[in-house]
C-alpha cells in the first residue's frame, strides 16, 4: 500500500512538473518575409532589405520566436508548431495531428531555454537544415494563427493569431499580454520585447521618498503573520489546555465513581475481606484518597533529597594496594 | 667561457627573483590593504580576548586578513573575485544566496519554541522590534541611497546576519560585504549597545516585573508550530520562502521526534561549516578598494541606528502592551530588547539585565519567545522587501 501511495504521487509531482514547464512557453514574436526569400531568392536585394536575421545559411526568412515566461530552464523538445488550423479537430487523433505539425527535435541543446530567455525558429519550410527550421512558411498580406502544441499533440499550449502583416513587419507581444505590429527595424529576434527596467525601485523612489509607506505596509504585513501565529496558537493552546483539564477531571471522577463503590460494597458486605479481593479494594481506595487529597500534580517539589549511598568509590578496600605487603617484625 | 656562462646563470637568478618580487605582496601592498588586515586583526582580538561572538568574529577577521592580503593580478585564480578560484567558489554561496537558508536550517533545528507557543502574545514583540529595519530604511533614504540599497541596508536593523546577506545579495550585491560585516559587528556588539536603552527606557520598578511561569508545551503543539507557522507565513509572503521554508523546516526535523539524528547534523556540522564559509568568504569580500568607501561609513552609522531603534521600538511596545494586561499578567519591559533576532544573545541581556535588577527574577525563557518570533519576523521583512523591490 506504501509503495503504490509512493509511485502515486511521484507520478502527481512529475506531471505537475511536465505541465508547468511545457505551459510557460509563449509565442513572443512573429516576423514575415515575402515567400520568395524562403524559396531559393534569399540572396536578393529585396530579401537582404527584408532580412531581420538571417539563419545559419545567411539566408533571410520569416521566423517564429518563443519565450520562456518562467524562472526555471525548461526544454521545448519535442513540442509542435503549426500554422494549420486543421489540428483544432478534436475527432483527428495524435498521430494524425503530429504530420500536419513540424515537430521540434529532441537532441539539440539550443532547445534547452534559460528563465525568461527566448528561442527563434526559421519558418522556412526546409526542416532538413536543421533543428531550428520549421516544415511550413509564414504568408505574408494573409492572415494566420500559429499554434504551438504539448508533446503529446494534443494539449495547446499558445496561439496567435495574425492578421494579414505585409512583408518585412513583425507582430510582438508585449508586457500587458496584446501584440503589436511592428516595422523591420523595430523587431527585436532573440531579445526581449520591451526594455527591462526595475520599475518597482523608479516607482518607491518618486512616490515613497522617505520610506514611510514602505514601512506601514511592511510593518503590516510582519505584524499580520505574526498576529496570526499568535491567534492561531492562542486558540489552540486554551484547546489543548482545556482537553487536559477535562481528562484530568474525567480521571478524578473515575477514581470517585470506584471508590464509592467499593465503599458501598463494604458496606454491604459483598466483598472478600481476604485475598486478591481485599488487597485490590485497599489499592483501589487507597490511590483515590491519594489523588482527593492532592496526589495529582503537574509540578514537581523542585526538593532535591541525597540519599547516602554505597558505591565502589567509597569502598575502603579500593584505597589498598592490589597485594597488600605486611611488615612483619623480625 | 665558464665565466660567462655562470654570469648568465647569475642574471637568469637575478631577473626571476625579481619577478618574483613583483608577485609578492610587499611589492603590492597599498595603505588600504594594512588599514583592512588591521580591521581583521581588531575582529579576531575582539573575539578572542573580549569573547565577542567568537564563532562569527573569527572568522570573518580572518577572512578579511586574507581577501586583504596584496597579490599581483595575474590570472593565478586565487582571490575571490576570480572565477574558479577556491575562494570564489566558497563565496558562490553568498553570491547566490544559499548559505543563509542553510544557516537558517541549522537555527530551526537549534529553536525551541515551547516559550513562544506558551506564551504566543510575545510574538508581537518580536513583530514591533522590526520597527529598527524600516527606521534604518527611512535613514538610508534620506541619506541618498536607492530604495533598494536602503532596504539592503535597513535589514541590519533585524539583527540577523543570514537574513542581511540573503537580502543584500538580492538587492544590493555591490554593497553586500560591507552590510554583513556591519550586521555581524553590531550583533556581536548587543551586549555594549542595548542595555544602556533598556535602562534608559525602563524604571526601577518596571524591571522588577517578575512574570509567570510558562505552562507546559505539549509535543503536538511543539510539532504543529512549524507547520503552521510555514503555511501562515510563506502564504502571506511567499518571498521569504528560502528563508521561512528552512526555519520551519529544521525546526520540524528537530521537534518530529522521529529525525532526531537528522536535525542533530543540520544544527551542528552542518550548521558549523556553512558558518565557517560563510564568515571567511564574507570577511574575504571586503577588500579594500571595495570596502573603504563612504558608503560604508554611512551603513554603520545607518546600521547603529537601526540597532537603538529596534531595541527601543521593542522595549516601548512592551509598555504599550503592559496597559492592557492584567497586573498579574504584565509583561517586564527588559525582555522588549530581545525582539532582535540575535538569538540568543538578545534574550540573554534580558536575563543579566532583570537578574541586575533583582537577583531572583530569571527572565531568559521569557526573552527566548520575542527573541525567537523576531528571527520569524526579520525574514517576513525581508520577504516583503525583497516583493516589493525585485
Amino acid at each position: 500500500m506504501r509503495k503504490i501511495l509512493s509511485v502515486i504521487s511521484f507520478l502527481i509531482a512529475s506531471s505537475a512538473a511536465f505541465a508547468q514547464g511545457a505551459h510557460d512557453f509563449k509565442l513572443n514574436e512573429v516576423y514575415v518575409v515575402t515567400p520568395a526569400c524562403c524559396q531559393g531568392d534569399s540572396a536578393s536585394a529585396t530579401c537582404d532589405k527584408q532580412a531581420s536575421l538571417v539563419d545559419e545559411y545567411g539566408q533571410a526568412a520569416s521566423w517564429i520566436e518563443i519565450e520562456n515566461t518562467s524562472y526555471s530552464t525548461h526544454d521545448i523538445r519535442n513540442c509542435f508548431l503549426t500554422i494549420n488550423p486543421a489540428v483544432l479537430d478534436k475527432t483527428m487523433s495524435a498521430p494524425e495531428r503530429e504530420k500536419l505539425m513540424s515537430l521540434i527535435p529532441a537532441g539539440d541543446p539550443r532547445t534547452s531555454i534559460s528563465a525568461k530567455q527566448r528561442i527563434t525558429f526559421f519558418a522556412d519550410g526546409k526542416p532538413n537544415r536543421g533543428t531550428l527550421h520549421l516544415n511550413f512558411t509564414l504568408p505574408a498580406n494573409e492572415a494566420f494563427t500559429i499554434y504551438l502544441f504539448d508533446g503529446n499533440a494534443v494539449d495547446l499550449l499558445d496561439s496567435v493569431h495574425v492578421e494579414a502583416l505585409p512583408a518585412a513587419s513583425g507582430y510582438a507581444r508585449l508586457d500587458d499580454g496584446k501584440w503589436q505590429v511592428l516595422e523591420a527595424d523595430k523587431v527585436t529576434p532573440n531579445a526581449p520585447n520591451v526594455a527591462y527596467s526595475n520599475d518597482k525601485i523608479k516607482e518607491f523612489k518618486e512616490k515613497d521618498p522617505h520610506g514611510i509607506a514602505m514601512t506601514l505596509m511592511c510593518m503590516g504585513v510582519v505584524f499580520s503573520c505574526l498576529v496570526l501565529l499568535f491567534v492561531f496558537f492562542h486558540i489552540f493552546g486554551w484547546a489543548m489546555n482545556r482537553a487536559a483539564m477535562l481528562a484530568r477531571v474525567r480521571a478524578i471522577r473515575a477514581i470517585h465513581d470506584q471508590a464509592s463503590r467499593v465503599v458501598e460494597m463494604a458496606k454491604q458486605g459483598t466483598t472478600e475481606t481476604k485475598g486478591v479481593d481485599m488487597e485490590t479494594y485497599t489499592a483501589v481506595i487507597g490511590l483515590a484518597l491519594h489523588e482527593y487529597f492532592g496526589g495529582t500534580h503537574d509540578l514537581e517539589s523542585g526538593i532535591l533529597t541525597i540519599n547516602q549511598t554505597t558505591s565502589t568509590w567509597a569502598d575502603k578496600s579500593h584505597e589498598l594496594r592490589v597485594t597488600p605487603q605486611h611488615h612483619q617484625a623480625n | 667561457m665558464m665565466l660567462l656562462e655562470s654570469v648568465s646563470t647569475m642574471d637568469f637568478i637575478g631577473s626571476k627573483l625579481l619577478d618574483f618580487l613583483t608577485y609578492t605582496g610587499f611589492a603590492n601592498v597599498e595603505w588600504a590593504n594594512i588599514i583592512m588586515i588591521a580591521v581583521g586583526a581588531f575582529f579576531i582580538w575582539l573575539a578572542i580576548a573580549k569573547d565577542f561572538e567568537p564563532l562569527l568574529l573569527i572568522p570573518i577577521g580572518l577572512g578579511i586578513i586574507l581577501g586583504n592580503i596584496p597579490f599581483k593580478d595575474a590570472g593565478l585564480e586565487i582571490g575571490l573575485y576570480e572565477d574558479n578560484s577556491v575562494l570564489n567558489i566558497f563565496y558562490q554561496g553568498v553570491r547566490l544566496g544559499w548559505y543563509p537558508p542553510l544557516v537558517f536550517l541549522g537555527i530551526g533545528a537549534m529553536t525551541d519554541f515551547s516559550a513562544l507557543i506558551a506564551n504566543p502574545k510575545l510574538m508581537l514583540i518580536g513583530a514591533a522590534a522590526q520597527f529598527g529595519i524600516f527606521g534604518a530604511y527611512m535613514v538610508a533614504l534620506a541619506l541618498g541611497f536607492e530604495p533598494n540599497q536602503a532596504a539592503g541596508i535597513a535589514i541590519i536593523g533585524g539583527a540577523d546576519g543570514p537574513t542581511a546577506i540573503f537580502l543584500s545579495s538580492k538587492l544590493s550585491p555591490n554593497l553586500m560585504g560591507a552590510i554583513a560585516v556591519c550586521a555581524y559587528s553590531y550583533m556581536a556588539l548587543v551586549p555594549v549597545i542595548q542595555p544602556g536603552i533598556m535602562k534608559l527606557l525602563t524604571t526601577k520598578k518596571q524591571r522588577l516585573i517578575k512574570m509567570k511561569p510558562a505552562r507546559q508545551v505539549s509535543q503536538t503543539e511543539k510539532m504543529l508550530f512549524p507547520i503552521v507557522g510555514l503555511l501562515i507565513t510563506t502564504f502571506i509572503v511567499p518571498s521569504g520562502l528560502p528563508l521561512l521554508g528552512m526555519l520551519f523546516f529544521g525546526n520540524l526535523l528537530k521537534e518530529s521526534t522521529k529525525t532526531t539524528r537528522l536535525a542533530k547534523t543540520a544544527g551542528s556540522a552542518l550548521n558549523d561549516i556553512v558558518v565557517m564559509l560563510l564568515g571567511l568568504t564574507v570577511g574575504c569580500s571586503t577588500q579594500a578598494s571595495e570596502f573603504l568607501t563612504w558608503h560604508t561609513i554611512f551603513i554603520f552609522i545607518i546600521g547603529a541606528c537601526a540597532f537603538v531603534v529596534a531595541t527601543a521600538s521593542g522595549v516601548i511596545f512592551v509598555h504599550i502592551m503592559n496597559l492592557f494586561l492584567p497586573k498579574s499578567q504584565k509583561i517586564n519591559p527588559l525582555i522588549g530588547n530581545a525582539g532582535v533576532s540575535a538569538v540568543p544573545m538578545a534574550a540573554r541581556i534580558s536575563q543579566n539585565e532583570g537578574l541586575k535588577a533583582d537577583s531572583h527574577n530569571y527572565l531568559l525563557m521569557h526573552a527566548m519567545g520575542p527573541n525567537v518570533a523576531g528571527v520569524i519576523g526579520s525574514a517576513v521583512a525581508a520577504g516583503v522587501l525583497l516583493g516589493f523591490l525585485s
